[in-house]
């Protein structure tokens, strides 16, 4: 499958100071990708560049294989985001915001400008001029004139900012059908992990405008679990697991036999500890967290 | 890509939903009627007198003053053409147009196109400007429209608000006109004083002149606030310079013009075209090709800045 978005070696220098450096990564259609990194980390660089709004000092944003620097208004017809807030002319009504950004790409018809206002829940609202919205309308707002010209590639950039729990549900749900059911390539940016764990299927992690890693959300959940065994007689139980799991044994305490393994290794496990004669009361997974993943392969800080 | 005109009628919606805009528009009105009704209120005696006796009196000045023959030739020039002119009514019993008459007011009221200059300053001051500082422009600039194109609809969106403006100073000047002094002199011809003769030609096309003329300056002072504003993104700077600018440009390069021959390069000793026509030239020896050319050079200077910044600017608002 060809990526909608690939980002080659990506740069930016501002003044004598590099922002970005060395940035590569491709972003598919049909997935949520998050841009994970602390403020200041140059997420929102990124982005400006992705969108053309910044130069690009060296290296190449291709939009479904279409350079942005090279051909910018054939690469971002296909693009809809939102940088940063979602600022819109409050003295016009969310229509006509809508209507003006309708006007800029070919092809959008009043009849798609409606459908994109029930899509976003606005139809009571619409025609009531921005600066009466919260927050939220604002959100959705923004999320329309992304959407308007039917897009491949939607970009967020810190779209939970300010929503209460609730807001933040409802953006990730609304994410994830976007991309699963209209086969969009959505990216969005944060600087909680625990945003991403819940609206992504990847992140990149960035520290200090380089790319940490990228991770896949299913990954690293799955990847070595902590499993407690309740387990009678405790003796046996252990040398068995290091029979056939050497490495896996962490510690024996009150509560049980703490092991580390993968998730798919822990049937096998039972099986074994059944099979020997050894009784087992009970199976409990602590799924290791992925913060701690996280902060394992940061260093352990700057993240807020 | 979108049309260009689609693009235009983006930039005067966000001109004309707002209210600032409409203000602007009741002010000139306001102006106009009551420059009308202070005219009346102040003109009640000088209608009655006889023009002919004025004029005589008045010509018996511009001789003594001329035989002085002291003064520099342009404004002896100028005295010359005002007695061609009154000799010319005379003899052919045509009244000096009056300010308190139809055509009168009606070219009087051409000086607020000061203000129509001062409404378009901010305008165009806003145009670029207020995008960044509403944030809005990161929406704005990420649509299938170069910069350029964009950047175009604005600058032509401005004029556009400044030609409509002169309409309606135009139409509403000849209504209020009208109904304040009637429409008495409404045939009376004008005098123009052309190779050392004196012609009859229409009114209204002396008033468009004038119009047009004085439209030069806007124009300018327009790009120029323009560019400030696309330049440092901030309207308030934009309009403080221009209009202060505006106020006291002429003045600072008629300082300079006593003293230096250079003053003739700088852009306020060109913008009043109207100096070729019914005045003198701040540096002696100028001439109205030699002021369209220095407008032009600066018009393409301006908007090349302009133009080269926004293109290449990154965009951080
Ligand atoms: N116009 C600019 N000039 C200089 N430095 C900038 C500019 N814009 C951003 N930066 C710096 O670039 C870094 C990345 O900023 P940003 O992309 O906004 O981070 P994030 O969105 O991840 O919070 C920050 O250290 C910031 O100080
Ligand atoms: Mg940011």
């Amino acid at each position: 499958m060809k990526p909608v978005l690939q980002i080659k070696n990506l740069r930016k220098d501002i003044g004598k100071k590099t922002i970005i450096h060395d940035l590569s990564l491709d972003v598919f259609a049909g997935e949520v990708f998050g841009f994970l990194g602390p403020n200041g980390a140059g997420k929102t660089t990124t982005i400006r560049m992705i969108v053309g709004l910044m130069g690009i000092t060296s290296g190449e944003v291709l939009i479904n294989g279409i350079s942005i620097k090279k051909d910018f208004a054939k690469a971002i017809q296909h693009v809809g985001a939102i940088v940063e807030n979602p600022e819109m002319y409050k003295f016009l009504t969310g229509y006509q915001n809508l209507l003006h950004y309708a006007r800029m790409v070919k092809g959008v018809t009043k009849e798609r400008i409606n459908e994109v206002v029930e899509l976003v829940g606005l139809e009571k609202r619409i025609h009531d001029k921005v600066k009466t919205y919260s927050l939220g309308m604002r959100q959705r707002l923004g999320l329309a004139q992304a959407l308007l010209h039917k897009p491949s590639l939607l970009i967020l950039d810190e779209p939970t900012n300010g929503l209460d729990p609730a807001g933040i549900r409802e953006i990730r749900d609304y994410l994830r059908k976007l991309a699963k059911q209209e086969g969009l390539a959505v990216i969005v940016s944060s600087h909680l992990l625990s945003e991403m764990e819940m609206m992504c299927d990847r992140f990149a992690i960035i520290q200090h405008g380089r790319l940490v890693g990228i991770e896949s959300v299913q990954d690293l959940v799955n990847s070595s679990q902590k499993v407690l065994l309740n387990v009678n007689p405790v003796e046996e139980a252990v040398s068995i697991i290091r029979q056939i799991y050497s490495n896996a044994l962490r510690q024996v305490t009150k509560q049980g036999i703490e092991i580390s393994v993968e998730r798919e290794q822990i049937p096998a496990i039972n099986a074994a500890l059944v099979s020997k004669g050894v009784k087992v009361y009970g199976i409990q997974t602590v799924a290791k967290s992925l913060e701690e993943r996280f902060l394992e392969m940061t260093g352990g800080n700057e993240i807020a | 890509m979108p049309s260009f005109i689609s693009l235009i009628q983006n930039e005067n919606m966000k001109i004309y939903r707002r209210m600032s805009t409409w203000v602007m528009i009741g002010l000139l009105a306001l102006a106009t009627i009551a420059g009308a009704l202070m005219i009346k209120g102040t003109h009640k005696e000088e209608a009655t007198g006889d023009w002919k006796k004025q004029i005589i009196a008045e010509n018996q000045t511009l001789k003594a003053q001329l035989s002085e023959g002291n003064m520099p030739k342009a404004y002896n020039k100028q005295l010359e053409k005002q007695l061609r002119i009154n000799e010319y009514r005379l003899e052919h019993e045509l009244k000096p147009i009056a300010s308190n008459s139809f055509w009168g007011f009606v070219v009087e009221s051409s000086n607020l196109i000061e203000f129509i200059t001062l409404f378009t300053i901010v305008i165009a001051a806003g145009s670029v400007a207020n995008e960044f500082s509403w944030g809005t422009i990161k929406l704005l600039l990420i649509r299938p429209a170069s910069r350029s194109k964009i950047l175009l609809s604005k600058y032509a969106a401005t004029i556009l608000f400044a030609v409509c403006m002169l309409l309606f100073l135009l139409i509403s000047s000849f209504i209020v006109s009208a109904v304040v002094f009637g429409v008495e002199n409404v045939r009376d011809p004008y005098l123009a004083y052309q190779d050392g003769r004196v012609v009859e030609t229409s009114m209204i096309l002396h008033v468009l002149s004038v119009y047009g003329l004085n439209s030069v300056n806007l124009v300018m002072m327009v790009t120029f606030a323009f560019m400030i504003s696309t330049v440092f993104r901030n309207s308030s700077f934009a309009i403080g310079l221009a209009i202060f600018l505006m106020f006291t440009g002429s003045q600072i390069t008629m300082l300079l013009a006593a003293k230096f021959e250079w003053a003739k390069y700088s852009l306020f000793a060109n913008t009043n075209l109207m100096q070729y026509i019914d005045g003198i030239p701040p540096v002696e020896g100028m001439t109205m090709s030699f002021s369209i050319m220095m407008l032009l050079v600066y018009f393409a200077a301006f908007n090349s800045l302009t133009w080269l910044i926004f293109k290449k600017r990154d965009i951080a608002a």
